[in-house]
């Protein structure tokens, strides 16, 4: 074991001794010293209960009778006029603290004035914890001329408050334009010339810092970031946005938790999801729905992960309500073009919710009360600064408002509840562990006897190693399960119960190697094994007659293994490039059937059917995914970006409803279902304006989709043994272009966007089946080319600021009957081109007002109040239209949702 | 999911009362007047009356519309043959264009040419003749819950792989009340014994299906189809209460043709609906010469049909209590004078608000009232005919 210290420079002190200790006790070591020098030491006598030190030197300075002593061991000095200080495991820093923000101290045996400049690669040794910005932090192994080339820096950005790391702070030395962000547990190892530096650091949401350091070897630094609080004054503005123009990827959002509060939703409560609808891109075929569309893709084609954990229902009750409690989220980051290797498995995009980290430091909590929900959070340490866990929970008592409705629909319930748990736990500076588990139930019957129940089960585990201060690793190994019921008891003889379930059981190692200063290397692997129940119809109770109806359980193995590198050939160019290769198999038992070569996959075309054994790889696919991006800087404020990638997505949704339906199911790729394949080139231009408060980019991109399945007419999705007949594999093309300007900053703060975009598909192949709007390019189900969002909040004072959101899209794309007739013998209507018509065009506006109480700093709870109307104007929006026949005649109906204001009133304590 | 996602629907649909609503929305398409030309029937190429080629012409309306028949008149139309050849046929009225058996050879291939009033030319694409093998059986199987009407047939040339059938269903009914007297009003009111010619107890009632039956024995090794089920028909149904017939067409299709017809089945079930499957189009071989983008809606076939005629007795038939058609029925009585001396024979018999049934005529007195019940409960001329079908034969 190696060990690196470095002395205080401003000790002058160059008295010598001359000293012979064999085997001698700490006491008698410094009684001795003490005596010849006349120095005090301070020391705690029980860590060196174990030193022995063996030393003879002749007219040394202290210094060097110390490092004899101490070398190759752990314990360390510190000499400061005419004190030493001596510790175990880390080192006393002799300068004089220039920040106070670290109410910690440093170590038993030190005053509170000493603050730790020593650093040192050993196993059990604290990093110290740089909270001050004045400092100059020396790192590595202090030498008097600094040697040329480039070392390396590592370690975390932590809240100061919680202790919890900040997932996306960018860290950036603006001399040599070296920058990076952290990772999901708020790492960073940065390869830097050696020799002095100001690092800037920002975090979403955190006051922005900065750090100087002397680099003179490799060393860690952890780095405490302030919460941004609730500001009247102008925020401080630091000299670099790094994200925006900096940062290698394309299509990137980022969004913490705060932004996500200002944000109107329709019944006070903040709403992960409806947030995400805001950014440029970003669409939803209507209000009642969560299912959302990342440019052209459908929604099943988003990753949606909570802490790595899949969700195949991110929503609640209709989708009026999101599956991420609000209280528990951290932060969200969508990719829309430039995907990590390290995903996979959908096509359009990746939403990853982050979960804060309990606190670690004290016991906190709050509360929510709505109109239809509460909710409750809770978190703190088990073992302070190493072990914390953060638990929330809600619940719905919506039934009031279902008794509100008319006696048609008295008999009603729905009510639902999630459950988030999450722990982690720091085994030490090199090993972490991090567990989080999400549960969540909707229930919901309407009217008639038929029960609905739906739940999200998820658990994972986490184990992140660190080998050095440039590779780490973390391996994950969770079970997702996704399951739904449907249930009918009022008549014993036809009653009945279906349920559905998906589960899959994921393993995944992820190393990150940060190589050199140019060189950010990513690579690991991952294993997905799905176990998929389509569907059992059973009877309920002993007296039904249901046969029961099975659609056989299918098993899938999804395996890819990535390498990716993100390049820094200069500092103004970067490119990052990147391979997933995807292996799926298609596993038994199952019975397959053949279909006539270049014929309809029909009924009437079944030539065979095999049979398949248990775990017999019945089929495969494979291929690789390419994931490229390249930034060039053009000066400190301007920056083009490019990107190229490749999908492959082997787990499709079936529905033929627009919106998604909490029963819709899924279908893994087999023989006769190809998987999506998905390609997409994308181009930006990023430029932060006004001393890097405005950020604004335009992005253009274009798609290609293959083998995206939509349905033919009158298919059946749940229960059908032969799924492939009533689907048909489509090609999708979709392209546009997004600006988005966005203000983090000042008393006026938030984003507009603007989206052109087209999605169209086509079924050309009449060997597949019936050609669609003649093999001709058709709309998708949520093309929508006209979509502008903004979204603003302004504080007029610390307690009190508002918000107003704004939307306007253009109506979806739907099929229409256009005419009747009659036909052998009855009558028949003519329906338009698919999708040839629109709903009228979107438009809502949301206010609302936050009111925080008084913002002293010792009392018991701190509560605050969310008052709005949510669709302000009260326009009557189309959610859809809908025709029926009555006296004869057929009537055209719109249907709207919230046709009229919506007040609602929120309120939250802290504790 | 149609059924969940109605649910959904209901859901969204409660809400709706509290925050959102429901109004009358006509799309700007559904106001634009839509007159798409609908071509219906078969370029026969058989000999015999029975095969005449009847075309019938009509016009697509608006959906909007109370009336959904707008047949196309004056038009001129043909049939012609890829050799040249063109026969005319002749209008008939209400939209419909007939020639008798026209004989044509199977060797060539036909096409329908239609020329309206307002000067606008429409062709189908030619056609191969396809005829309908002949029937083997139509069979019918008692089930606990009803009959079922089945088709068997068979391709010994194992060409014809693709099958249409429709069928026509004839049935007897009675009345609720058998009626042994009569209203006459000449040369005054009077009420007489009903001849056997007036009966209005036993009619007959007849439907043309509207259900589109579909086969393909593209997956068999034989063109052969066995026990393809046509209709059933329910054990309470009124139709096989006494004596019930059908007569099934049998028509031989070309690939084309069968997804034409399946694609129209599947669309008929639906109406745009929010979370309904997305229906879909799909062209005819019909289209417009004149203006090559306007939509013509149907499918031209040519070739022969074979047909089958089953009677099915109720007396063949299980112990099944029809369900009566007509419910609200009574017996009432109508005295020639009543407690208050009014004549009640006069007042409600005579303006015929209900059909009298039996004379009341005690031993040796005169007729004293009739009982009498509403006409739908008498009258089965109401909803059938009382004249015997020629191709009816009684048991």
């Amino acid at each position: 074991m190696v060990f690196f210290k470095l002395a205080s420079a401003q000790d002058g002190n160059k008295k010598t001794i001359s000293v012979n200790f064999q085997q001698a006790k700490i006491e008698q070591f410094v009684s001795e010293l003490e005596s010849k020098t006349g120095y005090h030491f301070y020391y705690n006598q029980a860590q060196f209960d174990s030193l022995k030190v063996t030393v003879q030197v002749t007219d040394k300075p202290l210094e060097t009778v110390l490092d004899m002593a101490f070398h190759s061991t752990d314990f360390h000095y510190a000499i400061t006029q005419q004190q030493v200080f001596l510790t175990k495991g880390r080192v006393v820093q002799t300068e004089l603290a220039s920040g106070f923000f670290n109410t910690q101290p440093a170590t038993e045996t030190t005053k509170q004035a000493a603050v730790i400049t020593d650093y040192a690669e050993e196993k059990q040794q604290k990093v110290p914890v740089a909270t001050t910005e004045n400092k100059l932090y020396e790192i590595g192994i202090k030498t008097n001329i600094i040697k040329s080339g480039t070392a390396n820096l590592a370690g975390y950005v932590r809240n100061i408050k919680s202790g919890e790391g900040i997932i996306g702070a960018s860290i950036y030395d603006p001399e040599s334009k070296i920058g990076l962000a952290t990772d999901q547990f708020g790492y960073y190892s940065l390869t830097l010339p050696r020799g002095r530096h100001t690092l800037i650091i920002k975090g979403l949401g955190m006051k922005d810092t900065r750090r100087r350091i002397i680099l003179y070897s490799d060393g860690k630094l952890n780095i405490e970031l302030q919460e941004q609080v609730t500001s009247l004054k102008e925020v401080q503005i630091s000299a670099e946005k790094v994200a925006n123009v900096r940062s290698v990827e394309m299509g990137v959002n980022k969004l913490d938790i705060k932004s996500i509060k200002q944000i109107p939703t329709a019944f006070g409560e903040a709403d992960v999801l409806r947030v995400v609808l805001t950014l440029p891109g970003v669409q939803s075929v209507g209000e009642a729905t969560t299912g959302f569309n990342v440019r052209g893709g459908s929604a099943d084609q988003n990753l949606i992960l909570l802490n790595d954990a899949t969700i195949y229902n991110p929503s609640h009750f209709f989708g009026f309500f999101s599956a991420f409690n609000p209280d528990i989220v951290k932060n969200i980051e969508l990719y829309k073009s430039s995907i990590p290797e390290k995903f996979g498995g959908r096509l359009s995009s990746v939403l990853e919710v982050t979960d804060r980290e309990g606190n670690k430091k004290k016991f906190t909590g709050s509360a929510g009360i709505g109109l239809l929900t509460s909710r409750i959070n809770v978190e703190g340490p088990l073992i302070k600064d190493k072990t914390s866990f953060i638990f929330g929970a809600r619940t719905t008592y919506s039934d009031w408002l279902l008794s509100l409705l008319p006696d048609a629909y008295k008999h009603s319930s729905a009510s639902f509840y999630d459950v988030n748990l999450d722990i982690s736990h720091q085994i030490n500076e090199k090993n972490n562990i991090y567990i989080t588990t999400y549960f969540s139930q909707d229930k919901f019957k309407l009217n008639s006897d038929t029960a609905y129940g739906y739940s999200n089960r998820n658990g994972n585990i986490k184990w992140k190693h660190n080998f050095n201060n440039k590779l780490y690793s973390v391996l994950t190994a969770g079970i997702d399960d996704y399951r739904y019921d449907v249930s009918s008891s009022a008549n014993p003889i036809t009653a009945y119960k279906l349920n559905f379930d998906v589960k899959q059981t994921d393993f995944k190692a992820d190393f990150n190697y940060y190589l050199n200063s140019k060189n950010t290397v990513d690579f690991g692997l991952s294993s997905i094994y799905y176990n998929l129940n389509p569907g059992d119809n059973e009877p309920n109770g002993a007296k039904s007659l249901v046969l029961p109806d099975v659609v056989p359980a299918e098993q899938a193995l999804e395996s890819a293994l990535y390498l990716g590198d993100k390049y820094d050939i200069t500092p103004d160019f970067t490119i990052s490039a990147g391979v997933r290769y995807s292996l799926y198999a298609y596993l038994g038992a199952q019975t397959v059937d053949t279909y006539a070569p270049n014929l309809p996959k029909e009924s009437t075309n079944i030539l065979d059917s095999t049979g398949y054994k248990k775990n017999q790889v019945i089929n495969t696919y494979h291929g690789p995914e390419i994931r490229v991006s390249a930034r060039y800087a053009l000066n400190e404020n301007l920056s083009i970006k490019a990107a190229y990638n490749t999908l492959r997505q082997y787990i499709h949704l079936l529905s033929n409803t627009t919106a998604i339906s909490p029963t819709d199911t899924y279908k893994l790729s087999d023989p006769n279902i190809k998987p999506q394949f998905g390609q997409q080139v994308s181009l930006g231009i990023y430029k932060n304006a006004k001393a890097n408060t405005i950020e604004t980019s335009v992005e253009v991109y274009y798609k290609k989709i293959n083998d995206y399945l939509d349905y033919k007419s009158g298919a059946t999705l749940l229960l059908n043994q032969h799924i492939e007949q009533d689907v048909v594999p489509t090609q999708g093309k979709a392209y546009g272009i997004e600006f988005l300007i966005r203000k983090n900053t000042g008393k006026l703060n938030g984003w507009a966007s603007y989206t052109y975009s087209r999605t169209f598909l086509r079924q050309n192949d009449p060997n597949v089946g019936d050609l669609i709007n003649n093999g001709s390019f058709y709309p998708a189900n949520y093309d929508k080319p006209h979509d502008f969002n903004f979204t603003g909040n302004y504080r007029f004072s610390h307690r009190f600021s508002v918000s107003l959101d704004m939307t306007y899209s253009t109506g979806r794309p739907i099929t229409l009957p256009i005419a009747k007739y009659q036909y052998a013998g009855a009558e028949r209507v003519y329906y338009s081109d698919r999708n040839a018509y629109r709903i009228p065009d979107y438009f809502r506006t949301d206010f609302s007002m936050n009111i925080e109480g008084n913002h002293k700093v010792h009392q018991l709870t701190h509560n605050s109040w969310t008052i709005g109307v949510y669709n302000l104007t009260g326009r009557a929006n189309a959610y859809s239209t809908f025709f029926t026949e009555q006296g004869g005649a057929i009537n055209g109906y719109k249907l709207s949702i919230f046709a009229r204001p919506i007040p609602f009133v929120n309120y939250n304590i802290r504790f | 999911m149609k059924k969940t996602a109605y649910i959904a629907f209901l859901i969204v649909s409660a809400l709706v009362v509290t925050a959102g609503c429901k109004k009358p929305y006509l799309p700007p398409v559904v106001a634009v007047s839509s007159n798409f030309l609908v071509v219906e029937g078969l370029i026969n190429t058989g000999s015999n009356l029975q095969d005449s080629t009847i075309i019938k012409l009509s016009r697509t309306v608006k959906l909007a519309s109370s009336n959904s028949s707008n047949p196309e008149l004056k038009a001129t139309v043909k049939v012609e043959s890829d050799a040249n050849v063109s026969y005319p046929l002749a209008e008939t009225g209400d939209g419909y264009y007939m020639a008798p058996g026209l004989n044509l050879s199977a060797a060539n291939k036909y096409r329908l040419q239609i020329i309206t009033a307002d000067s606008r030319t429409y062709q189908s694409d030619f056609v191969q003749v396809k005829n309908s093998p002949p029937i083997d059986s139509v069979k019918y199987l008692v089930k606990s819950d009803g009959v079922q009407i089945n088709i068997n047939t068979h391709d010994p040339a194992n060409k014809t792989t693709y099958y249409r059938w429709s069928y026509d269903e004839t049935w007897i009914i009675h009345s609720n009340y058998n009626s042994h007297e009569e209203l006459i009003t000449t040369p005054f009111d009077t009420i007489v014994f009903r001849p056997a010619a007036d009966q209005i107890y036993r009619c007959w009632q007849s439907h043309i299906a509207n259900v589109i039956v579909l086969a393909s024995t593209a997956n068999l090794k034989q063109d052969v189809i066995s026990q393809n089920e046509l209709t059933s028909v329910a054990s309470t149904s009124e139709k096989i209460s006494d004596r019930y017939t059908i007569l099934v067409k049998q028509y031989a299709l070309t690939g084309d043709a069968f997804k034409y017809w399946q694609q129209l089945k599947k669309n008929t079930e639906q109406l745009g609906s929010i979370f309904d499957a997305q229906p879909s189009e799909i062209p005819g071989n019909i289209h417009c010469i004149t203006n090559p983008s306007e939509p013509v809606l149907g499918f031209m076939s040519a070739g022969t049909f074979s047909q089958s005629r089953i009677f099915i007795d109720n007396l063949d038939l299980p112990l099944w209590k029809a369900t009566p058609a007509i419910t609200g029925c009574t017996v009432d009585v109508f005295p020639y004078k009543d407690a208050d001396g009014i004549d009640e024979v006069r007042t409600f018999l005579y303006f015929g608000h209900e059909i009298p049934l039996d004379a009341i005529q005690p031993p040796g007195s005169p007729i004293s009232g009739y009982t009498a019940a509403l006409p739908k409960c008498v009258d089965c001329t109401l909803r059938g005919t009382k004249t015997q079908p020629s191709f009816w034969i009684n048991r």
